[in-house]
């Protein structure tokens, strides 16, 4: 049916139009096709594309203010990589394999420099490859871990040279460190809802802002033994507040939606702020959502206690004055739409995506270990990484 | 996971940009320090398309090693790009239906132009195509992305300005127009018939060129070989829906970002839009197409800064900037929604609004630049003043001291240079569409002997730009369009075909082929290939040796051409209608040049030795009432009165013999 031809015209314009078809093909034979030379498959090939896809992923994630995947996911995703990446790279002892890990780390940061957890997962692997190693060479983690002053001055960064040593069974002991990191972090946001109901209380008003997964979950479980209200602040302009509401209805909490502008004027009525974070930075402070440094203030001023719910895997080795990435500036769509028309080429709009919150505003941190103090994280940090692993770049 | 191929191919320039960008394709323009194609494969990769394909006829090689030192030509890239070249790649029919021969596509693909800067999901869009395919097997050919922008939008470029009635509950296109300066628009009645009782007739949608297309829409470019663009496919499909039964269904979308950089206007929209982050994710810093050394920083008021850069005191970066790796500006500059490429030195007390500055540009002291382009390795010297719209192209030294009017071009590339160092590198129709479009602009030269400068007197970003600001719907009173009417870029076709015919040597059966094709490709009748072929041989003295010879000269450089190309007419000319029409275009041409009557007779008595023309013919016309004074007079012209008297005379001496 649709291979039947309309032409218009006489005759004779018919016949040169196959003429002409006739010539069109025959030039055909000129072309010059040119495909990409693929080098043969290769088993590090499967490794690279798996590596170049969760980078475009990363790129592309987060066209909105919250990713379209959780922060917790992403962390998971990366640690999974990086098991991966130990279990097919080619190395032969601790030294390469934290050369490679340290260079995809980079690169994946690099990727999308606002998702802290990617960097935090590097360096909690690349942390697990010291112990384990130090662990195979017989010597304790204790003593690797605290490395005195004077031992710092005098080994300097050279301390890489130890990891030259082989060992048969480092790369089983890594893989299995790396599992139980991955049991952990499926494991926090279950965590920290349990110790919903040590701080909240039947009757209680609580306020929180825009949408995290883990206030979210934390708020459920409280409900589930205990009634009380919920304000949630919609956080413009992507209204993530919205989401926040409609899920909490679903579990018959009593929620109540408010503009940004109206969280002084309800503040009063609060007693506690439980707000969610993207990052916890070194000093204690937080980068979260926007809006939310509105809220701490309001919530310093009228003295009611604010808490973060943030799984350890937030927690990034980063002060908040690296200021060229610490914010996040996405599409204006949503402050001014496109379709606005004339107004857009006589106006700058801008959509910044996170806000800095200073560590005296907030009272406590609830993490999958359990509460601290702000003053504390500093201590958190020290834990979880090696001091060398702070800067991934400086890495040789 | 679903194949999805795609289709970009390098379009036909707009006038100023093929003149000016002689030495760069139009992908790979720097648009925000990144290569336009980058932009266009990036968003292509987002959408999770596994395959491209990149057709292109024009500088390929170029091309071809730009892909290959991209990511996207890394063996771990997710999107295989295949780039195909071929000469003959002039309009998206004639890449189409190679697709078709060659069949490259199986299943569903994406159809792109290579300028396409875009974010917008499509995901939605290809389940619906999906949906309908699977519901009416091979009724819907095509899904086109539009989006949603109102007119006065800056985005919207005044060539893609669009009428789109359609049916508002199956989003299905039944009439499809473009809306060029015109004043009143005809919907056939027959499209509202049509059972459904809810219609849309939309002008507020911005064309993305972006399409879902089936593989169907190739075999169709292919039995409809006169199809040359996506318009006429969307057209000729509607207007033969009854007949084949092909739908073609649209998609639009409110969020996202997706423009076409057309020309130089929307060169600029497009990068400032890149700037002020409406594509975002595909910004400046997230250094997407993975270039070393590429990395930027970006800080409040949307600057940007690669590495390297350096600021002298006092200068200030406002907003919107974008500043390439190395470059150094001097003091006290001020530079506010601007870019500028890697490498460039920018001296003190300069300012810069809405510039582009490419790669390697040095720009003196005291320079003031208003919402111009400025190309690789340019040499401003101090205290020139570019006004708006000016463009200076590779190499250009301009000053000291001058101010250029609003907009001028400049560029290096003399319009009446043979480039012979270039042809190779060119496509031969390509170079006559630039001569072409040089010497309409040469009318416009204004003594300059500085250097090659060209002023555009109806520059289309001008046109387009006056009206953006002044938001005023006066389409009536606005110029042509800057897209050129078929017939004369055919006209010009064939001159350029014929000037290669006689400096190669090209048999007459090679150009009679030549031209034929050439009518296909711009849909033109027969009679009016006829029509112009006379007229490009006649004026062929003029456009050889300039417009001033003498008769004598003319008719001296016009005989042998005749003589040559006799096979040529003959092929043409056939029917007595076909001499009537011959004769009546020769009558047009010499009207325009009253000075050269004398050598109409000549003309006239070599084709009829020639045989082209017959007597009868001659005769015919010359009997033929005449319509106006001038044509009146040019009967009347001694010489031709001879040669009607001796023709005359010969029939009946011929009769007379018998």
């Amino acid at each position: 049916m649709t291979r039947r031809r309309f032409l218009s015209g006489s005759a004779s314009v018919q016949a040169f139009r196959r003429l002409d078809q006739l010539t069109i093909l025959a030039r055909n034979q000129r072309f010059t096709e040119t495909p990409v030379k693929m080098p043969g498959a290769d088993k590090e090939t499967d490794l690279s594309e798996r590596i170049e896809s969760f980078l475009s992923e990363l790129k592309r994630c987060g066209s909105g203010a919250g990713s379209l995947r959780g922060s917790a996911e992403t962390a998971r995703e990366t640690t999974a990589l990086l098991r991966r990446i130990t279990a097919q790279a080619r190395w032969g002892n601790a030294g390469e394999l934290m050369e490679i890990i340290r260079k995809e780390g980079r690169r994946m940061t690099a990727a999308q420099p606002s998702e802290t957890t990617v960097g935090n997962m590097v360096r909690r692997v690349l942390k697990i490859i010291r112990e384990e190693y130090a662990r195979s060479r017989g010597s304790s983690e204790e003593t690797d871990q605290q490395e005195s002053l004077h031992k710092l001055l005098t080994s300097g960064g050279s301390s890489e040279d130890n990891f030259r040593q082989h060992f048969a069974h480092l790369k089983a002991n890594v893989i299995e460190a790396i599992n139980e990191l991955l049991t952990e972090l499926e494991g926090t946001t279950d965590n920290i809802s349990m110790q919903a109901l040590e701080h909240i209380h039947s009757n209680e008003v609580i306020m929180t802002i825009g949408r995290s997964r883990t206030v979210e979950a934390f708020l459920k479980d409280a409900a589930r033994k205990r009634k009380f209200h919920v304000i949630v602040a919609e956080c413009a302009p992507f209204c993530q507040g919205h989401e926040m509401a409609t899920s909490l209805c679903k579990e018959d909490i009593e929620t109540t939606v408010i503009p940004d502008a109206a969280i002084f004027a309800v503040m009063s009525r609060v007693n506690k702020v439980i707000i969610g974070t993207q990052t916890v930075l070194a000093n204690g402070g937080l980068r979260a959502v926007n809006g939310t440094h509105t809220l701490a203030l309001a919530a310093k001023h009228h003295s009611t206690p604010l808490i973060v719910c943030a799984p350890m895997f937030k927690l990034s080795p980063q002060f908040p004055n690296e200021e060229d990435t610490f914010h996040k500036f996405v599409s204006p769509h949503e402050v001014l739409p496109f379709t606005e028309g004339e107004i857009l080429s006589k106006v700058n709009a801008h959509c910044p995506v996170f806000d800095y919150v200073p560590p005296e505003l907030i009272t406590l941190f609830i993490s999958n270990i359990g509460g601290n103090a702000p003053s504390y994280i500093y201590r958190l940090m020290s834990e979880l990484y090696h001091p060398e692993d702070h800067e991934l770049y400086t890495g040789k | 996971m679903k194949s999805i191929t795609c289709y970009l191919f390098n379009s036909e320039f707009q006038t100023i940009y093929r003149v000016t960008f002689h030495f760069s394709h139009q992908a790979l323009l720097p648009l925000a320090n990144v290569s336009m194609i980058d932009y266009t494969l990036e968003f292509l990769t987002s959408t999770g398309v596994q395959e491209t394909f990149v057709f292109c006829c024009w500088m390929a090689s170029k091309i071809k090693e730009h892909l290959q030192k991209s990511k996207w030509c890394r063996p771990t890239s997710p999107n295989v790009v295949h780039v195909i070249t071929s000469d003959l790649y002039r309009s998206l029919g004639d890449v189409l239906r190679d697709v078709d021969t060659k069949a490259l596509v199986r299943s569903d693909f994406l159809l792109v132009y290579g300028d396409v800067v875009s974010n917008i999901d499509i995901s939605q869009a290809l389940q619906e195509h999906k949906q309908r395919r699977n519901m009416d097997k091979n009724v819907s050919v095509m899904t086109m992305i539009v989006k949603e922008s109102p007119p006065g939008h800056k985005t919207r470029c005044e060539d893609d300005d669009i009428i789109i009635a359609m049916d508002g509950k199956s989003k299905r296109i039944l009439h499809y127009q473009r809306a060029q300066a015109l004043k009143r628009l005809h919907f056939p009645m027959n499209i509202f018939h049509s059972g459904s009782d809810e219609f849309e007739i939309r002008f507020d949608l911005l064309d993305c060129h972006i399409s879902i297309c089936s593989p169907q829409v190739a075999e169709l470019f292919t039995d409809n070989f006169d199809y040359q663009t996506k318009n006429d496919f969307v057209r000729g499909l509607l207007v033969n829906e009854e007949i084949l039964g092909n739908q073609i269904h649209m998609h639009v979308t409110k969020d996202g970002y997706g423009a076409r950089v057309s020309n130089l206007l929307m060169y600029d929209t497009v990068s400032s839009d890149t700037i002020r982050r409406w594509v975002y994710p595909i910004t400046p810093e997230a250094n997407f197409a993975d270039q070393e050394g590429q990395s930027c920083t970006h800080s409040r008021h949307n600057v940007y800064r690669e590495t390297g850069v350096s600021l002298g005191h006092g200068s200030q970066m406002e907003e919107n900037v974008l500043i390439g790796r190395n470059t150094m500006i001097g003091a006290n500059c001020t530079i506010s929604n601007t870019v500028i490429g890697a490498n460039c030195v920018i001296g003190d007390n300069v300012t810069l609004d809405r510039a582009y500055i490419w790669n390697r540009v040095h720009i003196a002291d005291d320079v003031k630049v208003k919402q111009s382009v400025i190309c690789d390795n340019v040499e401003v010297k101090h205290r020139v003043v570019l006004n708006e719209q000016c463009v200076l192209a590779y190499n250009v030294v301009v000053g000291p001291d001058i101010t250029l009017p609003e907009g001028t071009v400049l560029s290096m590339h003399h319009p009446d240079e043979e480039d012979d160092e270039d042809d190779d590198e060119f496509l031969s129709d390509d170079n006559d569409v630039g001569y072409r479009k040089d010497k309409t602009k040469q009318k416009g030269i204004n003594g300059d002997t500085m250097f090659p400068g060209l002023v555009l007197n109806a520059d289309p970003e001008s046109d387009s730009e006056s009206e953006v600001s002044e938001g005023s719907h006066d389409l009536g009173s606005h110029p042509a369009s800057p897209e050129l009417d078929d017939v004369k870029v055919f006209q010009n076709e064939v001159h350029g075909t014929l000037q290669r015919g006689l400096d190669e040597n090209i048999s007459c059966d090679n150009l009679v082929l030549e031209i034929n094709s050439l009518k296909y490709a711009y849909n033109i009748s027969l009679k009016e290939v006829m029509q112009i072929l006379i007229r490009v041989v006649l004026e062929f003295p003029f456009h050889q040796q300039g417009a001033q010879i003498s008769t004598a000269q003319y008719s001296s450089h016009l005989l042998p051409l005749l003589k040559k190309w006799a096979p040529v007419f003959k092929n043409y000319v056939k029917r007595p209608q076909d001499q009537l029409d011959c004769l009546a275009s020769m009558e047009g041409v010499f009207l325009e040049r009253e000075t050269h009557w004398a050598a109409l007779v000549k003309v006239l008595m070599s084709m009829y030795q020639l045989e082209i023309l017959e007597e009868e013919g001659i005769m015919h016309w010359f009997n033929q009432g005449s319509t106006t004074d001038k044509s009146q007079q040019l009967r009347r012209n001694q010489g031709l009165l001879k040669f009607i008297q001796w023709l005359q005379e010969a029939e009946e001496s011929s009769e007379g013999d018998e």
